[in-house]
C-alpha cells in the first residue's frame, strides 16, 4: 500500500497515472463490498455491484469535490448503485418507504462456515441470532437499512451519513431510531 | 415506593412513575444489546481478485472507447463522402421535395388539350419548364387531356406530344414563337403577382 493520501491518489490518476487507483480500490474495497452486500443481500450480486461503484468512481474522478473525504464520496456512488439496482429489480415500483429483496435467505451463510471460529456457546454470535438479526435488518425499508448499516456496521458518524445519503443530520437521526425500534421488535426474544 | 415516603413523606410519587422509569432503563438496555449485536456481525470477505477485476474493466473500457470513439470518426467521415460523391456525381433525388405555395415564388398552373379525336393515345406535354421532358397528361372527360404544373413566374415556351411523336402546338395559346426546326411552340407566360 502506498503512503500517498487520497487526494494525492487521485491527483496522479488525473494526470495519467491510472494504475494508482488500485491502491483506492484495495484500500476502500471491504467497507463498500460489505455495504453493497448488507443492502442488497445477494454475493453475485454485490460482486458485480461493488465493481460498478469503483468503475465509475474511475469514470467520475475528474468531478470528484475534493471538500467531502473519497469514502464518503465512493459510498454515496455506492448508495445509488445499490438504488438503481433496486429500481430495475422491482421495475415498475420502487419506494425507499418498502422493503425490497429476499429477506428470507441471506447468502452470508455461503462466506462464513457453519462452525465459525467463534465460541459456540457466546450467544452473540450463534447462528440462529446472526440469521435473525440479517433477516430483520432484511426487512427494514431502503431508506432506514441504509442509515443502519452505515452507522451500526461501517460506523459512520451521523455527518458523513448525512453527507452519504443527503439527508439532513436530524433525518438520519429520526431514521436510525425508526430502524432501531423497528429491529427491537423483530428481534425482542434475543434482546431481553 | 413505601421506603421512599418513609424518607421523605411528603414525597408523593404515582405507582406509574416508576413503571415508567424502569420501562426506560430496560428500553435503553435493549438499544444498546441491539447496537451491539448490529457491530458484531461479521463483514463479508471481499473475492481476493477483486482490485484486479475492477482494474480490468476500467482498462477494457478505455479501449472500448477509445475503439469506438475512433470508429465513429471514421464512420462519419465516410459517409459524408460517399453522400457528397453521390449528391455530385448521380441524379438521385437525395434531397427532400418541399411542397411549394404561392409564398415560396411557385404558381399552380393548369394546361389543357383538347382533342379533334378519340384516337389519341397519350397526350404529354413538354417545355423549358421540365427540360423539354414529355409530362403525361391525364385524360378528362370529352376528349380533353389536363396537366397541372408548378412553375415560377416566367416565359416558357411548350408544346403538346401526341401519342410520342406528333408534336402540336397550344390551340388555345395566344401566343407562339418559331421552334428552329420549321415549326412553332407556344408560349406560357406566368405572373408574379
Amino acid at each position: 500500500m502506498t503512503d500517498k493520501s487520497d487526494r494525492e491518489i487521485i491527483n496522479e490518476v488525473l494526470n495519467g497515472n491510472r494504475d494508482l487507483f488500485c491502491f483506492l480500490v484495495r484500500k476502500y474495497e471491504r467497507p463498500i463490498f460489505n455495504y453493497i452486500f448488507r443492502m442488497v443481500r445477494s454475493k453475485s450480486d454485490s460482486e458485480d455491484l461493488a465493481q460498478d461503484t469503483f468503475v465509475k468512481a474511475f469514470s467520475a474522478l475528474n468531478k470528484y469535490d475534493d471538500s467531502y473525504e473519497f469514502s464518503t464520496w465512493v459510498y454515496r456512488i455506492a448508495l445509488n448503485v445499490c438504488r438503481d439496482f433496486f429500481r430495475k429489480k422491482k421495475m415498475f415500483f420502487f419506494s425507499l418507504s418498502a422493503p425490497v429483496g429476499d429477506e428470507d435467505e441471506s447468502e452470508l451463510e455461503d462466506f462464513i462456515p457453519q462452525n465459525s471460529f467463534h465460541d459456540p456457546d457466546d450467544v452473540v454470535l450463534n447462528q440462529e441470532l446472526r440469521v435473525s438479526l440479517e433477516k430483520a435488518i432484511g426487512g427494514l425499508p431502503i431508506k432506514f437499512r441504509e442509515v443502519i448499516v452505515l452507522r451500526h456496521l461501517e460506523g459512520l458518524s451521523y455527518d458523513e451519513i448525512s453527507s452519504v445519503t443527503g439527508l439532513p443530520v436530524g433525518t438520519v437521526k429520526t431514521y436510525l431510531h425508526r430502524a432501531r425500534k423497528k429491529l427491537q421488535d423483530e428481534l425482542n426474544d434475543y434482546l431481553e | 415506593m413505601v421506603l421512599l415516603n418513609s424518607i421523605s413523606p411528603n414525597l408523593k410519587l404515582h405507582p406509574g412513575f416508576f413503571v415508567y422509569i424502569i420501562e426506560a432503563i430496560v428500553m435503553e438496555r435493549k438499544e444498546e444489546k441491539l447496537i451491539w449485536y448490529l457491530e458484531q456481525l461479521p463483514q463479508a470477505p471481499v473475492p481476493f481478485d477483486f482490485s484486479f477485476q475492477v482494474m480490468d474493466r476500467i482498462e477494457t473500457r478505455r479501449r472500448r472507447g477509445f475503439v469506438f470513439g475512433n470508429f465513429k470518426k471514421l464512420a462519419i467521415v465516410s459517409l459524408s463522402v460517399v453522400f457528397l460523391a453521390m449528391v455530385f456525381l448521380t441524379d438521385l433525388p437525395l434531397f427532400p421535395q418541399f411542397h411549394m405555395s404561392n409564398f415560396s415564388g411557385y404558381r399552380r398552373v393548369e394546361l389543357k388539350f383538347c382533342a379533334l379525336s378519340e384516337n389519341a393515345k397519350t397526350v404529354a406535354v413538354a417545355g423549358d419548364f421540365s427540360d423539354w421532358n414529355a409530362l403525361q397528361m391525364e385524360k378528362g372527360n370529352d376528349n380533353s387531356w389536363v396537366i397541372t404544373l408548378k412553375v415560377m413566374p416566367g416565359k416558357y415556351q411548350y408544346s403538346f406530344v401526341i401519342d410520342g411523336d406528333e408534336w402540336v402546338p397550344d390551340p388555345g395559346s395566344p401566343r407562339q414563337v418559331e421552334d428552329g426546326f420549321g415549326g412553332v411552340n407556344s408560349v406560357l407566360v406566368v405572373n408574379g403577382g
